[in-house]
C-alpha cells in the first residue's frame, strides 16, 4: 500500500475561508470544541475541550456554531474533486483526505492534480505526506510545510522517534502510556501487543501495530452518490425551443463528464421544466442500457424537448439521473477510434428498440 | 510573399491550437479501403469502398443501384459481425437470398420517420457497426453525429436514394449515378440490366468517372454477377474524368 495523506483545516473551519488567518472556535454553547484554527490552537484552544474553557484561553476568537449538513456538503465536494486520482479515496471532518495510491500509474501526478484540487476546494495549501499507510502518512502530512509533500520510505523509522501521544487512544490510556514510560512510538513499537493488550485493551493491540508500522487500518473508499442532476436557471424565460436544446446539450456533457468520472451510467433519466408560476412538467425514463455519453443522454432528452410543448415560458431546466448504475461492464470509450464492438452494436440496437418499439428485427432468409 | 504569410498564418495556429488544428488536404490520412468483392471496388479509386465515410448510390427506379447495394450487404454479412440495414420502406430481405448472406449478421431497423433513420444510424455507426446501409433519407441535423461516428469507428455505410438532399449529398465522401442504358434478355426473359455507373463526387481519390456495369438477376443462391469491366473502359473513363 502506498497512501497519499492531505491535510487541510477542518471541514468546519474550512466553511468560512474568510476568517483564515485569525482565532476561530466552532462549538456549541455548554459543550465541547469542535474545532478550532491554528490560531486559536496558539492559545491552547484545543478539540474536545469544553467552550467555556476555550473562551478562557482565547476571548478574541470567533465563535462559529457547528453546521453539520454544510461540512457533510464539503466533504462530498472533496471527495468529488479526489476521486478519479486514486482508487480509493477516504475524506474525514477533521482535514484529513487519504488516497491510496497502489496501482496509481503516475503516483507523482496524482499528488500534484490532489494538491491543486484540495487548495482550489479549501483555499489554503495542504500538507501532503506519501507513506506506506494511513497512519504514517497523516503523520508525515503533520510534518509536511504547506504545499509541500513529506515521503516516508520506512514507516517504522519515521515514527520511532515521534511521541506516543499521536496514536489514536483517549486521555486515561494516553495517561497509562505515560506511566508505563511509553513516551514515544518507538517504545510502544518495542513491546509485544500482547503485553500492551493487557494494559489498555483492544486498543494497546491496535496501537502497537501502529507503533510498529503494520498500518492495521484500512482507508473506507468514498462511493459517489448514485444521483446527479444539473439544471440551469435562465435570466429571462425561455420560449424558444432552440435555446432550450443548446442548454441541454450542454447540461447532458455535463452529466456525461461526470458518469465518465465516475465510470457510471444513467439508469433512470429525468428532465423537469419550471415555469414562471413556479409549476413544474417533467417527462421521465428508464433505460434498459445505462446512458453515459453526451450523446446518449442528449439523444432521449432531445427527442423529448423536440415533442415538448410546454404551456408557459420556462425558467429553469433541470436534468436528472435519479438512478445511476455502475457502468464498468460498459468500455468507457478508453480508445479513441474503432472501439465498436460485438456488444456495444447490440448495446445500441436494444436502445433503438426502448426508444421506438418493435422497429429491429432480424431476418431470417431461407 | 503570399504564401510565406499563409504559412506564418498556418504556423500561429498550429502553435495556438496543436499540429492537428490544421492539416493540409494532401497530409491527412487517406481512408481504409474495405474490399467488398464487388466492382464498386474499383471505382472508388482506393481499391474499395471508404470505411468511416458515406457513399451513395443514386438514380432513379430500376437503375440497378438497389441490386449493387443488395450484393454489398450481402458481401457485408458474410464481413462484419454486425451488418444493418436503416429501412424506410421497401427493403424485401428476401431479395438477397441469391446474394447467398451470412443471415446471422444482419439487421434490419424499421424507420417510418426520417428521424428514426438518423438517430438509428447515428448511434449504430457510433457503435460501430461494421457495415450501414442506409434506404432512407437522413434529417440534415443527424449528419454530422453519423459521420463522426463513423469516422470514429470506421463504420462502412452506404446510402441508396433516389434522389439524395443536398445535406447528405454534402455529407457524402464518394457518389454514384446510376443510369439505366438498356435491359438485358436471354429467351424472352428478363434476366439483368446494364447501368451506367457515373462517378458524381469522390473526396477519398481521383474520381475514375463512369463506367458500365452489367448486372444479372439471378435465381437461388448464386452471387450476383460481378459486372465485366473492360479495361480499355477503366482507362478511358478514368482519363476523361481527370
Amino acid at each position: 500500500m502506498r497512501v497519499c495523506c492531505g491535510l487541510i483545516s477542518h471541514l468546519e473551519l474550512a466553511r468560512r475561508p474568510d476568517l483564515y488567518g485569525t482565532p476561530v472556535i466552532v462549538g456549541r454553547w455548554d459543550e465541547h470544541v469542535v474545532a478550532a484554527s491554528d490560531d486559536a490552537q496558539a492559545f491552547g484552544v484545543l478539540a474536545g475541550m469544553a467552550l467555556r474553557q476555550a473562551e478562557h484561553l482565547c476571548p478574541q476568537a470567533t465563535f462559529v456554531l457547528p453546521d453539520e449538513e454544510a461540512v457533510v456538503r464539503i466533504r462530498e465536494l472533496v471527495s468529488a474533486a479526489l476521486y478519479d486520482l486514486a482508487p480509493i479515496v477516504e475524506v474525514r471532518d477533521e482535514g484529513i483526505a487519504w488516497l491510496d495510491l497502489s496501482g496509481v500509474m503516475n503516483p507523482g501526478q496524482s499528488i500534484r492534480a490532489a494538491r491543486h484540487r484540495l487548495l482550489k476546494a479549501i483555499g489554503r495549501e495542504p500538507r501532503l505526506g506519501l507513506a506506506p499507510g494511513p497512519f504514517s502518512a497523516r503523520l508525515a502530512a503533520a510534518r509536511a510545510r504547506p504545499g509541500r509533500l513529506l515521503r516516508v520510505p520506512d514507516a517504522r523509522e519515521f515514527l520511532a522517534p515521534l511521541p506516543s501521544r499521536e496514536l489514536p487512544l483517549d486521555a486515561e490510556q494516553r495517561e497509562r502510556l505515560d506511566l508505563l514510560g511509553l513516551r514515544t512510538l518507538g517504545a510502544v513499537a518495542a513491546i509485544g501487543p500482547r503485553e500492551l493488550e493487557s494494559q489498555l485493551g483492544r486498543d494497546g493491540r491496535h496501537a502497537v501495530l501502529l507503533a510498529r508500522g503494520l498500518e492495521p487500518d484500512q482507508l473506507e473508499p468514498w462511493r459517489p452518490p448514485l444521483f446527479t442532476s444539473a439544471h440551469r436557471q435562465f435570466g429571462e424565460p425561455v420560449e424558444d425551443r432552440e435555446a432550450l436544446l443548446f442548454v441541454a446539450r450542454a447540461l447532458c456533457g455535463d452529466l456525461a463528464d461526470e458518469l465518465g468520472l465516475r465510470g457510471a451510467g444513467a439508469k433512470h433519466v429525468r428532465v423537469r421544466l419550471v415555469f414562471e408560476s413556479t409549476e413544474t412538467e417533467k417527462r421521465e425514463s428508464i433505460v434498459r442500457h445505462p446512458l453515459s455519453s453526451t450523446a446518449e443522454l442528449f439523444g432521449l432528452v432531445r427527442s423529448w424537448i423536440n415533442e415538448w410543448k410546454p404551456r408557459a415560458p420556462i425558467v429553469e431546466l433541470w436534468i436528472e439521473l435519479p438512478v445511476l448504475e455502475a457502468a464498468g461492464r460498459r468500455q468507457l470509450r478508453l480508445w479513441a477510434g474503432g472501439d465498436g464492438s460485438s456488444e456495444e452494436v447490440i448495446a445500441a440496437l436494444e436502445r433503438i428498440q426502448e426508444r421506438f418499439g418493435d422497429v429491429v428485427w432480424h431476418p431470417r432468409p431461407a | 510573399m503570399q504564401e510565406q504569410t499563409l504559412q506564418v498564418a498556418i504556423d500561429s495556429i498550429r502553435v495556438r491550437f496543436g499540429s492537428q488544428a490544421l492539416t493540409r488536404a494532401a497530409e491527412l490520412p487517406a481512408p481504409q479501403p474495405w474490399l467488398s468483392g464487388t466492382p464498386v471496388d474499383h471505382l472508388t479509386g482506393i481499391g474499395g469502398l471508404p470505411r468511416g465515410r458515406v457513399a451513395l448510390f443514386t438514380g432513379s427506379g430500376t437503375s440497378g443501384k438497389l441490386t449493387l447495394a443488395l450484393a454489398l450487404l450481402a458481401s457485408a454479412t458474410r464481413a462484419f459481425a454486425h451488418a444493418v440495414v436503416i429501412d424506410g420502406g421497401g427493403f424485401d430481405p428476401w431479395t438477397l437470398t441469391s446474394f447467398s448472406p451470412e443471415p446471422g449478421a444482419l439487421t434490419v431497423v424499421r424507420a417510418p420517420a426520417p428521424e428514426i433513420a438518423g438517430e438509428a444510424a447515428a448511434t449504430l455507426a457510433r457503435a460501430g457497426a461494421g457495415f450501414l446501409l442506409l434506404m432512407s433519407e437522413i434529417p440534415e441535423h443527424w449528419l454530422g453525429a453519423l459521420e463522426s461516428g463513423a469516422n470514429r469507428s470506421g463504420t462502412v455505410i452506404v446510402g441508396v436514394v433516389d434522389t439524395p438532399s443536398r445535406a447528405l449529398a454534402h455529407a457524402s465522401s464518394f457518389s454514384l449515378g446510376f443510369s439505366r442504358s438498356e435491359w438485358i434478355w436471354d429467351r424472352g426473359q428478363l434476366i439483368g440490366l446494364r447501368a451506367l455507373a457515373r462517378c458524381l463526387k469522390n473526396r477519398v481519390a481521383p474520381p475514375v468517372g463512369e463506367t458500365e456495369l452489367e448486372i444479372c438477376y439471378r435465381l437461388g443462391a448464386q452471387s450476383v454477377k460481378e459486372a465485366p469491366i473492360q479495361a480499355a473502359e477503366m482507362e478511358t473513363c478514368a482519363s476523361a474524368a481527370v
